[in-house]
């Protein structure tokens, strides 16, 4: 029974938004190599949304092209969650590793990195009048990938439905602070920099004179 | 031998090169030309007006001006200078080489003579002079025969707050007759007088820029007591700096380095800004940093001038720089600069333009400085004409001579644009629409050859559709059927 492999694991979870994960916490499947490659698509899906939009609804500033917010977006985004889900859940007696927590939030994630690869290719092919298209697109795509993830968090830590919402608000919560903190660390090393760097100017000048 | 040859040789080209470098850097203006693309970044473009000359009094045949504030063009083609240091106007011919006479003394309605003090704004019609009489606090309205007509002074209406002196600085006459007052310490809009001299109200009001600061004024202000309220420093928009007239319609602009609302605007009859929902910014679009005077520069308007094809001249007096801008207000060139040589300004006070050239007043160098039309701005402006009167395909022949000329150009690739699109050439209007940031003509270029195409290829369209389909079915299946296979293969091993 339910004998499936890792990429038809994929598909019966993305559909199954109420039993998919149960059934894979059951079976103890799931693999890190594909969430990872789907946090991969996503990061592609940011870039891809913001710069290579056809040119009839937004044509985008070419001058430059800065990667970090892209990475934000995706990378650090999904790590915070990861991290801030796994730190709250521990508290509040959920079941999940921080592997599976991985593992079943990027599962999540497909909807919506779809939805944004998806758009941006239609947006070649349609015109002003016809964004509505677009528009459902995006709405069914976070729609779904909202409750997947909700599911998600429900099946992973096996919680009631009142306390995953809990969870969720926790997590999220708790990745405010840890991106404050991580803004606030770079600011002080940025200034611990300064000031290293300022004292190495200084010597040296000392010493050549 | 030979090695010094050489050497001789590569020395004599590096100065041909470098001679040939100095005299392209080496223009006639002594500023930077841009003009801004279609994102907002300043880019090098080609200048639309050169400096010809500069005008002095002495040129003129009289003596040198002082703190001259006002130059009018006249219907007679005669020009009128408000040399107000001097007290008085001097009136020259269109070529600016002469002066024709001299306004000092004027004779009032009861046959005494009076003297301009300060006269800082002249406006003239075909038959009437009006001077903005600014330390007698009036204005002056006579026949060109030198005779005062009437003269308009502080109104005593209970629309004019009688604590506030009248200081006209500028004034402007419509059709009817109607007399328009800028009033140096009045921020609540021109002054308008009707043709008997009445005071009729205020006209042309600046709006309050709503700022985050004032917003949370304003709701501060709702909890707070009457005699807090009466001490706080009020909100109030910076009043009209200088106007210009054009037909029906009265451009006003306001010289607030801080404002950004109502700078420019363009007023009917009912004092309704034509304007106000253009998202434009006139002068720079981001204020500049000058490492040589350690300032910021953001652009103060102090001067507005209507040219007879529409143009709106700007005479921004921080940078020292003219925006021109089309009637679409869509900016066309930006001249001048704070410099000491031809075609830079130390203080610009007024514009005027006259066919292909524009003039500008200078209130501490003390001179006219004359500007003309170069081949490129001819180009330009014959362009943006036809393309705002809708003749797309007109202008298409003039848009292709500015991009020829001018690659930074982007209005050009709008224009070009808009005429391939009138031409049905879709993919060379979605090019063209693609440099100039212009989403909604590339939309309309992109819906037009979406058209074409699935009209012309629209049957290899629906085959190749039926084609992948069946493909994917074909291969789904046999993968299936392979699947089954060693499915099957793996059961039976796992029950033997």
């Amino acid at each position: 029974m339910m004998d499936l492999r890792p990429a038809e694991w994929v598909r019966h979870a993305v559909m199954h938004p109420v039993e998919g994960f149960e059934d894979m916490r059951w079976k103890k499947s799931g693999s890190l190599k594909i969430a990872f490659f789907i946090v991969f698509m996503l990061f592609f899906g940011q870039i891809a949304d913001d710069k290579l939009y056809g040119t009839q609804f937004y044509i985008p500033y070419d001058r430059v092209f800065n990667i970090v917010p892209y990475i934000v977006m995706s990378f650090v985004i999904f790590g915070a969650w990861v991290v801030g889900n796994w730190a709250v859940c521990t508290l509040l007696d959920g079941e999940g590793t921080m592997r599976n927590i991985c593992i079943y939030s990027a599962y999540a994630l497909i909807p919506y990195t779809v939805q944004l690869l998806l758009n941006a290719f239609l947006s070649h092919f349609l015109i002003r009048d016809e964004a509505v298209f677009i528009d459902v697109i995006r709405f069914i795509g976070i729609g779904w990938t909202a409750i997947l993830l909700f599911s998600a968090v429900k099946a992973v830590h096996q919680y009631t439905f009142a306390k995953t919402v809990f969870a969720v608000l926790f997590t999220i919560g708790a990745m405010l602070i840890m991106l404050f903190l991580l803004v606030l660390f770079m600011s002080l090393m940025q200034q611990v920099f300064g000031f290293i760097f300022t004292i190495w100017t200084e010597i040296s000048y000392r010493i050549r004179v | 031998m030979n090695k010094s040859i050489r050497r001789l040789i590569v020395s004599a080209l590096a100065c041909l090169l470098l001679s040939g470098a100095a005299g392209t850097t080496a223009s006639a203006e002594p500023y930077e030309v841009y003009n801004y693309d279609q994102w907002g970044d300043a880019v090098p473009s080609q200048a639309g007006y050169i400096p010809e000359r500069s005008v002095s009094g002495r040129d003129l045949g009289t003596t040198a001006f002082t703190e001259p504030s006002d130059i009018f063009l006249a219907p007679d083609g005669l020009f009128y200078i408000a040399d107000s240091g001097n007290d008085r106007i001097v009136v020259c011919d269109a070529e600016l080489t002469e002066k024709v006479r001299i306004i000092d003394t004027l004779t009032m309605p009861d046959g005494t003579k009076t003297s301009l003090s300060v006269p800082q704004g002249v406006f003239v019609t075909e038959d009437t002079l009006y001077i903005a009489d600014s330390e007698n606090s009036r204005v002056l309205v006579c026949g060109t025969d030198g005779k005062v007509i009437r003269e308009l002074t502080k109104p005593e209406s209970a629309a004019y707050d009688q604590n506030k002196t009248f200081m006209p600085k500028r004034v402007i006459a419509d059709k009817a007759g109607n007399v328009y007052v800028v009033l140096g310490n009045i921020t609540t809009g021109a002054a308008m007088f009707d043709p008997d001299g009445n005071f009729t109200g205020f006209y042309g009001a600046n709006r309050v820029q709503p700022t985050a600061e004032i917003i949370s004024d304003h709701f501060s202000g709702l909890f707070i007591s009457d005699e807090k309220r009466a001490r706080r420093t009020r909100n109030i928009p910076s009043g009209i700096t200088s106007f210009d007239i054009d037909g029906d319609f009265i451009f006003t602009c306001s010289s607030s380095s801080t404002q950004t609302t109502d700078t420019v605007k363009k007023l009917n009859a009912a004092g309704k800004n034509i304007f106000a929902d253009k998202e434009v910014t006139f002068g720079d679009y981001t204020p500049m940093y000058d490492t040589s005077q350690n300032r910021v520069l953001s652009s103060a308007i102090t001067d507005i001038d209507i040219a007879e094809d529409g143009c709106i001249n700007c005479l921004d007096q921080t940078s020292g720089r003219i925006f021109q801008y089309d009637e679409e207000c869509g900016l066309l060139f930006i001249t001048g600069g704070i410099a000491k040589q031809l075609g830079g300004f130390t203080q610009p006070a007024a514009i005027e333009s006259c066919g292909e050239k524009l003039y500008v007043l200078d209130r501490t160098k003390n001179t006219v400085t004359v500007f003309t039309e170069t081949e490129f701005g001819k180009t330009v402006h014959k362009a943006s004409s036809l393309h705002n009167a809708g003749l797309y395909e007109e202008a298409l022949g003039p848009w292709n001579d500015v991009l020829r000329m001018d690659g930074n150009y982007y209005a050009a690739y709008v224009g070009v644009a808009s005429a391939l699109l009138r031409q049905e050439d879709y993919r060379g209007a979605m090019k063209y629409a693609k440099k100039a940031d212009a989403g909604r003509i590339y939309n309309k270029a992109f819906e037009g050859w979406r058209r074409q195409w699935l009209r012309e290829n629209g049957g290899m369209l629906i085959l190749g559709i039926a084609a992948v389909i069946a493909a994917a079915v074909f291969l789904t299946r046999q993968i299936r059927k392979r699947r089954r296979k060693g499915e099957s293969t793996d059961d039976g091993s796992q029950t033997g």
